[in-house]
């Protein structure tokens, strides 16, 4: 049974794999949130026009997905109710501690945000609606109906100014996840200080990727026109992320291989046998070579808009399973070579179970419902219906 | 500054402040006595019941002393009396007052000796569904001695 699964030596302790694919949903989340405030911020921070349509959708997304970022840690530990501790008796030794107040920060900024470019939609509905929904609506406004030139003008400085800091914070956000495991030195496959690095730009890669499916499914729910200059642009800008997270993964490996430490026989092991579908099938040839490809063929045809349509949406699905691939490879594959440096576990997923793949199916699906009900209420397609009309 | 973002404002700062309350509310006052923990929860360990005795206790003059000259040389020195035999404060007291009858159930002897992969090659394990024809251990095996068949 047990025995099946383990090779060469390993220590007692090691034989179960502890942190399960809910372990894998937790920095595959807090990328996607990570990735799609970013995006919005092309437009917020750096004025890129043409991704209008989708900069309210993405603090949307990013919101949505924010709320279910702790879902999983605390669905592994069990006893949710003593998350909060964490940020009642912060150690400053514990890097995990950290995180509450990170993520506690990047949640005011990302909510004051999306009440700040919603606010003109909040009021207007709140003015023109009866019943319960002004309630809401008035609620939400904080009871103050000023959408004088003057008070939109302050709301924009003050978004942007915020989407500065939104910037910094979701870098951290998601860096600090990196760093958790970059910083197990007694794991050769984690211990690497580019680790936080290669997390955030594989976040963003997968942000913006999921943001692209996002949009196209929307707006054919919505029986609208495509932008397809928002969505070539976000195409882009998909592509040269995909080149920053490709380099960085790589050059981890090259140098891995390179400096060829003592633990280099494992990682080889690692490599070949316990996770080579996932790696280099996966991560590296369906979620970065085919992908850097359509989207270099997008950037170089011309016209042709359906085509280009297909080519960034299979783009954005085999980006998407990419870097789910990427945390499997780094949370799971890093845990089955030994601390012996002289065996391999083997990790096998159970479906139903407190650590299995139904809950992991369940937290996945969350986020999405989350966000239906959010442009349920603030609808984020304003600008962009205006514009097809 | 406009007025809905000093409400929003003051919002945030009464959350904020919310936080600090609640928290001055739920830590612990002896949180930080000693280190990061609790203190009161030493108090609380100290107040403990006594329940274990101790195998020098068992091996007394008087009391288990031949089975414990047995045991203390045998491979099973490590595994105290009370371990199969359950906590014995109260028996030690009172003679009167018996522990738990022993646990001599498979089971109990495979949580360390059924085989895994988790323990060394050389440490004594194993196979349930093949050794032992389903019998007691204690049928074969002498747990005070082990080897002495």
């Amino acid at each position: 049974m047990v025995e099946n699964l383990i090779w060469g030596y390993i220590y007692p302790n090691e034989a179960e794999i502890q942190w399960s694919i809910l372990i894998v949903l937790y920095p595959y989340i807090t990328g996607l949130v990570a990735g799609a405030f970013i995006a919005s911020s092309l437009y917020h921070v750096f004025g890129k026009k043409e991704i209008r349509p989708v900069a309210r959708f993405a603090l949307l997304t990013a919101l949505a997905f924010l709320l279910v970022a702790t879902m999983p840690l605390l669905t592994h530990l069990g006893h949710p109710e003593r998350g909060i501790e964490i940020m009642f008796t912060p150690h400053v030794t514990s890097a995990m501690s950290g995180f509450g107040y990170i993520y506690s920060f990047y949640l005011i900024i990302v909510v004051l945000e999306i009440w700040l470019s919603f606010r003109e939609d909040i009021v207007n509905k709140a003015l023109s609606s009866h019943g319960w929904k002004e309630l809401l609506y008035s609620v939400l406004a904080l009871f103050s109906f000023d959408i004088s030139e003057k008070a939109l003008h302050d709301d924009e400085k003050l978004a942007k100014r915020l989407a500065i800091i939104g910037i910094p914070s979701a870098a951290f956000l998601h860096g600090y996840v990196g760093f958790i495991f970059g910083g197990i030195k007694a794991n050769p496959w984690w211990s690497t200080p580019l680790m936080p690095i290669i997390f955030l730009m594989s976040a963003i890669v997968s942000g913006i990727a999921l943001l692209i499916l996002l949009y196209i499914v929307s707006t054919v729910f919505r029986k609208q026109k495509i932008d397809h200059n928002c969505l070539q642009s976000l195409a882009h800008y998909l592509w040269i992320f995909l080149i920053l997270d490709v380099v960085l993964e790589l050059l981890e490996i090259v140098s891995m291989k390179y400096e060829s430490l003592e633990e280099i026989d494992i990682i080889n092991r690692l490599l070949s046998e316990k996770i080579a579908t996932t790696f280099y099938g996966v991560q590296l040839t369906l979620g970065i070579f085919i992908p850097f490809v359509l989207l270099l063929l997008v950037g170089i045809i011309k016209n042709r808009e359906t085509l280009k349509l297909i080519m960034i949406s299979i783009s954005s699905i085999f980006v998407v399973i990419g870097v789910f691939a990427m945390r499997w490879n780094v949370v799971i594959g890093g845990q089955e070579i030994s601390k012996s440096l002289s065996g391999t576990m083997t990790y096998v997923p159970v479906f139903y179970s407190i650590e299995g793949v139904l809950p992991a199916i369940i937290i996945l699906i969350i986020p999405f419902i989350i966000l239906i009900v959010l442009t349920k209420i603030l609808p984020p397609w304003k600008d962009m219906d205006k514009g097809v009309e | 500054m406009q007025p809905h973002l000093k409400k929003a404002f003051t919002l945030l700062a009464i959350a904020i402040i919310g936080f600090i309350v609640v928290r001055s509310f739920i830590v612990p006052v002896s949180f930080g006595q000693y280190g990061w923990y609790r203190g009161d929860a030493i108090i609380d360990s100290m107040n403990f019941e006594i329940r274990h005795a101790g195998s020098a206790t068992c091996g007394e003059e008087n009391c288990h002393n031949s089975i414990y000259s047995i045991w203390i040389d045998s491979k099973h020195k490590t595994v105290n009396c009370e371990t199969c035999h359950g906590p014995s404060e109260k028996h030690v007291n009172n003679v009167r007052i018996m522990p738990e009858p022993v646990n001599d159930t498979r089971d109990f002897c495979g949580m360390c000796h059924f085989k895994s992969a988790a323990r060394p090659e050389e440490f004594p394990q194993i196979d349930p569904d093949t050794h032992g024809e389903n019998l007691r251990c204690a049928y074969c095996h002498n747990p005070h001695k082990p080897w002495f068949v």
